[in-house]
């Protein structure tokens, strides 16, 4: 076998290219399941962004802000929590997640964001 | 308090006690015999204890960093300075024949060698090269701290501090540099280098402790406050030295003096420890001091 035939772009423009007679079909997901989805992930957002209202905010918007305090003042200190706090918008976990992987590490701040949303 | 924390210091305050009734035998006596036996029988094991866990903590903080995070190199940095420290005092104790396994004393470099005798390159390692791999380690923090917007501005006395540190870095390095027509070994050369970079560390320590006032009481502030507290006392413990050798200090306070490595050696232990303590609350351990607010 020549290997270093491997290395030339034809070898894997070749590779690339759908094969012949094969279509793949995908099978339409249903409805309820898709519906299921979009409500997962409009409440990710919800509760992941920081530009929700504090006059409209959900129970759970609520608890994960309390939350996410109670483990910023614990790790940093109780003035990290204030200068997270941008213009009077409540903290989330997208203004404190960079803070958190920058001196936690990513994998140490995932098992802190489960904590976070556990049972939300 | 975490665990490890708090073992830390009772093994200082212990180890302090012991210190301290050697110390009031060498007051009441006047012989140096107890204190003698204090610092080679107690003392090089609490260095090791001390130095090793700090080099193994260091090591699992930074195993929870990835490779692309940029906290992984400065605990990488932090990890080799304490691994220098702790090689620093095995090599100083075979040297001095301080070792409960002794016999060690046999160990001597050859003859025309870069460095004067072993307890030289024992004192090089730990010393400069440790606070160099530190200073590398804590600046990458500040780089990090920095884009947080963590580092205060410095106050008119920070600013005082830093000159009389600077003014007295380029005050011995203008003592040693005639000195250097005496071709001396590379090893005093790299001893120099101490006072420089001691000033480099405290400069760093100074900034990081405004980060620190500026995030409060939580486990990562009190992490770079331990180091923040180390180079404080080791700078203190230099300062000590220095005014031993200019005869500024009487021989009660000299010996009084040679305890602040101790608490040193201690506060660069704690300050690792603290950041596997954040660590391990986001696991579920210690979750007791999330309770504790």
């Amino acid at each position: 076998m020549n290997l270093l035939g491997k290395w030339h772009p034809g070898f894997w423009k070749r590779k690339l290219q759908a094969a012949p007679g094969r279509d793949v079909h995908f099978e339409a997901a249903p409805a309820s399941g898709l519906d299921d989805l979009q409500m997962r992930l409009n409440q990710w957002s919800d509760l992941w962004g920081q530009d929700a209202d504090p006059a409209i905010r959900t129970a759970a918007q609520e608890l994960v802000a309390e939350r996410l305090t109670r483990w910023i003042e614990r790790c940093f200190g109780q003035h990290v929590e204030s200068s997270l706090r941008g213009k009077g918008r409540p903290i989330s976990l997208a203004s404190s997640t960079p803070i958190f992987t920058a001196f936690l590490g990513r994998r140490a701040t995932r098992e802190l964001s489960r904590r976070v949303l556990q049972d939300i | 308090m975490p665990r490890l924390v708090r073992w830390i210091w009772i093994v200082l305050a212990l180890h302090l006690t012991l210190g301290m009734i050697a110390y009031a035998h060498f007051l009441v006596t006047g012989q140096y015999t107890v204190l003698g036996l204090y610092f080679s029988a107690l003392g090089t094991p609490f260095f090791l204890v001390m130095t090793s866990t700090e080099c193994c903590v260091a090591i699992i903080c930074r195993s929870w960093f990835d490779s692309d995070e940029p906290m992984r190199l400065a605990w990488g940095m932090i990890a080799c300075a304490a691994l220098a420290r702790l090689a620093g005092v095995l090599l100083r104790a075979v040297s001095d024949g301080h070792l409960p396994w002794g016999g060690w004393r046999h160990f001597s470099l050859p003859p025309g060698s870069l460095f004067a005798n072993l307890s030289q390159l024992a004192l090089v390692i730990g010393g400069p090269l440790s606070m160099a791999f530190l200073a590398v380690g804590l600046s990458q923090v500040l780089r990090i701290q920095r884009r947080f917007r963590l580092v205060g501005s410095l106050t008119r006395g920070d600013k005082t501090l830093l000159f009389l540190v600077v003014a007295f870095s380029i005050s011995q390095l203008a003592i040693n540099l005639p000195l250097l027509a005496k071709y001396p070994s590379l090893g005093t050369i790299l001893l120099w280098m101490s006072d420089p970079l001691l000033s480099i560390l405290l400069i760093e320590a100074i900034l990081v402790r405004r980060s620190v006032i500026r995030m409060g009481q939580g486990l990562v502030a009190k992490c770079w406050g331990m180091f923040v507290l180390a180079i404080v006392i080791t700078s203190i413990g230099d300062a000590a030295i220095w005014a031993d050798n200019h005869g500024f200090l009487s021989s009660s306070m000299t010996a009084l003096s040679w305890y602040i490595w101790f608490v040193a050696a201690a506060a660069f232990a704690s300050a690792p420890a603290y950041q596997l303590a954040a660590i391990s609350l986001t696991r579920g351990e210690n979750l007791h001091l999330l309770e504790k607010q």
